[in-house]
């Protein structure tokens, strides 16, 4: 099967259950090839958790779920090292990240303490207690959820954090159609339950690897980078696009080139991404007397920013 | 090389060739040639990339204003030239010219100053042509061609390369230029050299073609001669009136020897005739003599030892080109001298009348040097003349029934005493108490003389010059009746006579035996009064135009083209026979070819060459951008690039001119795909060649794997597709 067939099955696959979303859908796909990590923004009920539900189903990997709350450690995210009697020793025992997907579910109702925790999980996809590296298993991914309407008991993400994930999406309402289709289904599993693996774990590898094979031509990172420039000169931002940001769109681009059935990437690519992979990275300069900034907010300044960059002929 | 290096350097030499022109026509004075010379020597290296060069021009920097004051002092310098010390526009303007191109040289910087360059090169080989007969000129005016066709190509391929940027960021200058290096590579040479080659050919041949072209267009309805009146065997009375009114131009006269006087109107004398039989003119004498041959096409028109030389008012020489008319005779100013034109033979007949043996199928070119009569001083005084018996037989008959006539003319003649006072009486006479009028009918009546004379008391010329010769006839004075045309327009931009249809005249030629036939016009000048307004001197302006158009090319017959193939044949035959003997003789051929050469360019007019080259020119720069779409779209499929990118680029570039012609342009911040997805719905019919070309674009612009030769075309085909639908739609 070729890689286009191949990531074709897993969105429609996906797409049995996520109704009328097939841009996020897609949004989520290449996240997963181009190695990243995924930002689920929305109000409660339009899905999230599904989502990711539905996209560790499609793939023949672990799945765990963690849902942050106030009072969760840091050490329910990654493990313990526990004293074994038999072996006179301390044993590891990995926590809830030790899995291909993991959800965290309202990542934003727990601490800072607990959120950095997933730091170098997400970053460095390894983590370390008392002094031992313990490697993640590939892939790795994590798709993080957070509620966006309530501020009552949250801790909003602190930036170094929010860098590290690849993509903010917002997944929104379903069309009337699409709505109703969720409502005629039959209720007594959830969906994604029913949903068969369509992609091995190696597969997943394979494809990442194919990512990074992807041909970016020279006027394109230029493009890319004056991209970057821009929202670092513009004035209606405080803070710019990190590093970080600039090679998670390379990277974006590239994967969105994979799903879309090509070995080399267009300006669509890059200009299509910009919002998903840079508004979260951004800082407002005004954000109207709110402590946080809005989503669509954010999204629309960088809108407009990759609207005053001209693409390379 | 690279294409700007070769587009600098090509422009440079195009300057050179021009001002090597200049030089040649020895219109540059050596101080200004020295230092123009030495900045197009720096110039010249500094584009040929001699390094040294190149580092110490970069040390020097010198400020526009500069720049700008210097140009505002040469212009001081051209106003004082023209007022003072040249005081003539071509000689002050060639100097300004070559200060201007010394000025541009050491400026260049922008694209329009290399268009300045251009303008100023094209002014001053042409200035050149116009002032040099020498024939070196002609392999420096190859090189300025071949100059100039190789910078219009690189002009236009490195402002493709300009117009067509990688990405428009600050980091990405340098990675444009690495991402496009166009270099001249060998097929793009001989191309050119090739294209340099097909242009002086055509041209060539279009200027041959010109004239064959010219003698159908100019000479308007091709075979049909212009219908005269009054030049055949008989006249009858009120023919000429009938043209009175036709504007149709029948011939244009030059003056070349004469000053700037009496321009106010010309005689040109078509034949005489001495018979009237009440209703008609004729001739009594059908003797006709053929002109004997003095030099090669120059016939002697004067019968040998006919008039005394002391009695001539003075020469006139007459360049006339005449138009195809259906007589065969050849109009000149009394009385022809001499008659230069390629005939095989002329006729005069008795009464100095000149034609050929038939009417002329084409416009023919002659010209006549006359000596016009003047009345000797004592025969104005002399009572009694006594008329040689062969002038009385001829000239003093008059129709049966004339009496009324010769009644009016001893009433009218009575009180004079000579018979010169007697002519001017009667001439008074009739032009004091008769009324010019065209409205005049008398074709048709009996006695149309005695009609004009008693009842009617109106005419036109064709019933005064009669009347004076029968009445001239009556009282004893031989006359006959002249008809010919009386130039009264002057061209004061051609400096020539415009001779028209309506300017048909009869006029009367008296005889005095020792002065010999005296031009004399009874005829009121009414005709003459042309108006002068603005208009009209617009359109002398536009019909002496016409008649450089006819001299330069028209007048440029199979004949000559025929000598000048010749020349070029023998030349290349002694070419040949210089090759089988090579060793022994060098020079002598080459020789050959070039005094032939020289015969041939001294044979044209300069200002033939002038306009040869403003054709070329013209010609070459109307073919290149009438082609500019067909070329641009062979050469970025066909030329072999450095980067296979740039093909599917320009082709994408042309694809979004052609569209922006339409009124959509290109949102610098859009992609290909979305600027397609407008056009779809902005201008449907553009839609799927936008799209396909959008998808072969982004594939070879952006993929590893160039496009293949079979794609490239298909976009080609798309574009030329979507110029046709943009003609179309125009």
């Amino acid at each position: 099967m070729s890689s286009a067939h191949t990531i074709r099955s897993i969105q429609d696959n996906i797409a049995l259950v996520i109704k009328g979303k097939t841009h996020v859908i897609e949004m989520a796909v290449v996240c997963l090839l181009a190695r990243g990590h995924l930002l689920l923004e929305d109000v409660p009920g339009v899905g999230k958790t599904t989502l990711a539900h539905s996209l560790a189903r499609s793939l023949d990997c672990s799945f765990k779920r963690i849902q942050f709350t106030s009072d969760l450690l840091p050490s329910d995210i990654v493990g313990v090292s526990m004293f074994n009697r038999q072996k006179q020793g301390f044993e590891f025992i990995p926590g809830p990240i030790f899995a291909n997907v993991v959800l965290a579910d309202e990542i934003n109702r727990t601490t800072p303490k607990t959120q950095s925790s997933l730091l170098e999980a997400m970053s460095e996809a390894q983590v370390s207690v008392d002094n031992q590296t313990h490697p993640l298993e590939q892939p790795f991914m994590v798709i993080a959820t957070q509620n966006p309407a309530e501020y009552h008991g949250t801790f909003p993400l602190p930036e170094s954090q929010l860098d590290r994930f690849l993509m903010r999406l917002c997944i929104g309402y379903p069309a009337l159609e699409e709505e109703r289709k969720v409502l005629d289904r039959p209720h007594s599993l959830h969906p994604a339950e029913t949903l068969e693996a369509v992609l091995s774990a190696r597969e997943v590898l394979a494809l990442q690897t194919r990512v990074d094979q992807v041909h970016m031509e020279e006027s394109l990172t230029d493009y890319l980078l004056a991209i970057v420039q821009a929202t670092r000169q513009s004035e209606l931002l405080s803070l710019g696009v990190s590093t970080r940001g600039a090679l998670g769109l390379s990277k974006a681009a590239k994967a969105l080139a994979v799903v879309r059935g090509r070995d080399y990437c267009l300006p669509d690519d890059i200009k299509e991404l910009a919002p998903s992979v840079l508004s979260h990275r951004v800082m407002l300069n005004r954000t109207h007397g709110m402590r946080t900034q809005s989503f669509e907010q954010a999204e629309r300044m960088v809108l407009d920013i990759v609207e005053t960059v001209p693409v390379p002929v | 090389m690279p294409f700007d290096q070769a587009f600098a350097l090509s422009s440079v030499l195009l300057a050179t060739t021009a001002f090597s022109g200049l030089v040649l026509a020895q219109s540059v004075p050596l101080w200004l040639v020295l230092p123009t010379a030495i900045i197009l020597i720096v110039s010249l290296l500094h584009a040929g990339g001699v390094l040294f060069v190149r580092r110490a021009m970069a040390q020097v920097t010198v400020s526009p204003t500069l720049w700008n004051v210097l140009l505002i002092g040469a212009f001081v310098i051209l106003l004082i030239d023209l007022t003072v010390v040249s005081r003539d526009l071509l000689p002050a303007g060639i100097h300004f010219l070559v200060v201007l191109l010394g000025i541009k040289l050491l400026t260049l910087q922008q694209r329009r100053d290399y268009r300045h360059l251009y303008a100023i090169s094209l002014m001053a080989i042409l200035a050149s042509a116009a002032l040099t007969t020498d024939a070196w000129y002609v392999p420096i005016f190859l090189l300025y061609l071949l100059a100039a066709v190789w910078t219009l190509l690189l002009y236009h391929l490195t402002q493709e390369t300009a117009e067509t940027p990688a990405v428009v960021t600050p980091t990405s200058t340098a990675a444009c230029q690495t991402t496009f290096p166009s270099r001249i590579t060998h097929r793009f040479f001989w191309l050119t050299n090739g294209t340099a080659v097909l242009t002086v050919t055509l041209t060539l041949a279009i200027f041959f073609l010109i004239p064959r072209i010219g003698a159908g267009v100019v000479q308007k309805t091709s075979g049909e001669a212009l219908r005269t009146t009054g030049f055949s065997d008989r006249v009858d009375l009120g023919t000429i009136g009938l043209v009175k009114q036709d504007p149709q131009i029948v011939m244009r006269v030059e003056l070349p020897d004469q000053p700037a006087v009496e321009k106010d109107r010309l005689y040109l004398r078509g034949l005489a005739y001495d018979q009237y039989n009440g209703q008609s003119w004729s001739h009594s004498g059908t003797r006709q003599r053929s002109l004997s041959l003095v030099a090669e096409g120059t016939f002697l028109a004067r019968p040998a030892g006919s008039r005394p030389s002391d009695s001539l008012l003075g020469t006139i020489r007459q360049d006339i080109l005449l138009e195809t008319l259906d007589t065969a005779v050849l109009f000149a100013a009394p009385f022809a001298e001499l008659v230069n034109g390629e005939f095989l033979t002329v006729q005069a007949d008795a009464m100095s009348g000149l034609h050929l043996p038939f009417p002329p199928s084409s416009r023919i070119r002659y010209s006549v040097t006359s000596q016009v009569p003047q009345l000797v001083a004592d025969e104005r005084t002399a009572s009694i003349l006594a008329y040689p018996d062969s002038i009385r037989s001829h000239y003093l008959q008059v129709p049966v029934g004339s009496q009324q006539v010769a009644d009016l003319a001893h009433r009218v003649s009575q009180q004079a005493t000579t018979p010169f006072e007697r002519t001017l009486a009667i001439q008074q006479h009739l032009l004091k108490n008769y009324r010019y009028s065209l409205e005049t009918d008398t074709a048709t009546l009996s006695h149309p003389l005695e009609e004009f004379l008693f009842t009617r008391k109106t005419g036109y010329c064709e019933h005064y010059a009669p009347a004076m010769v029968v009445m001239l006839r009556t009282v004893g004075i031989p006359a006959r009746l002249v008809t010919g045309f009386l130039a009264t327009e002057w061209n004061e931009y051609g400096g020539y006579f415009t001779v028209r249809q309506r300017d048909a005249h009869a006029w009367v030629e008296v005889y005095f035996p020792h002065s010999g036939w005296i031009t004399m016009d009874p005829t009121p000048t009414v005709s003459a009064a042309v108006a002068t307004s603005r208009w009209e001197s617009i359109r002398r302006l536009g019909e002496s135009l016409r008649l450089q158009w006819d001299r330069l090319f028209v007048r440029y017959s199979a004949k000559d083209q025929l000598a000048v193939v010749h020349g070029v044949r023998e030349g290349s035959d002694a070419l040949r026979e210089r090759v089988s003997r090579w060793v022994s003789s060098l020079s002598a051929p080459i020789s050959q070819v070039l005094s032939r050469l020289t015969r041939m360019v001294r044979t044209f007019q300069p200002g033939t060459l002038g306009l040869v080259t403003v054709v070329m020119v013209v010609g070459m720069a109307l073919l290149l951008l009438m082609l500019r779409d067909r070329i641009g779209l062979w050469a970025a499929t066909h030329l072999p690039t450095a980067h296979p990118q740039l093909a599917i680029v320009q082709l994408y570039t042309r694809m979004l001119r052609t569209v922006e012609r339409h009124g959509l342009s290109k949102p610098p911040a859009a992609t290909a795909s979305e600027y397609a997805r407008l056009v779809e719905q902005e201008w449907k019919a553009a839609g799927p060649m936008v799209a396909n070309v959008t998808a072969l674009y982004l594939q070879g612009r952006f993929s590893r794997t160039p496009l293949t030769p079979g794609e490239l075309s298909r976009a080609a085909e798309q574009v030329g597709r979507l110029q046709s639908l943009t003609h179309v739609a125009r």
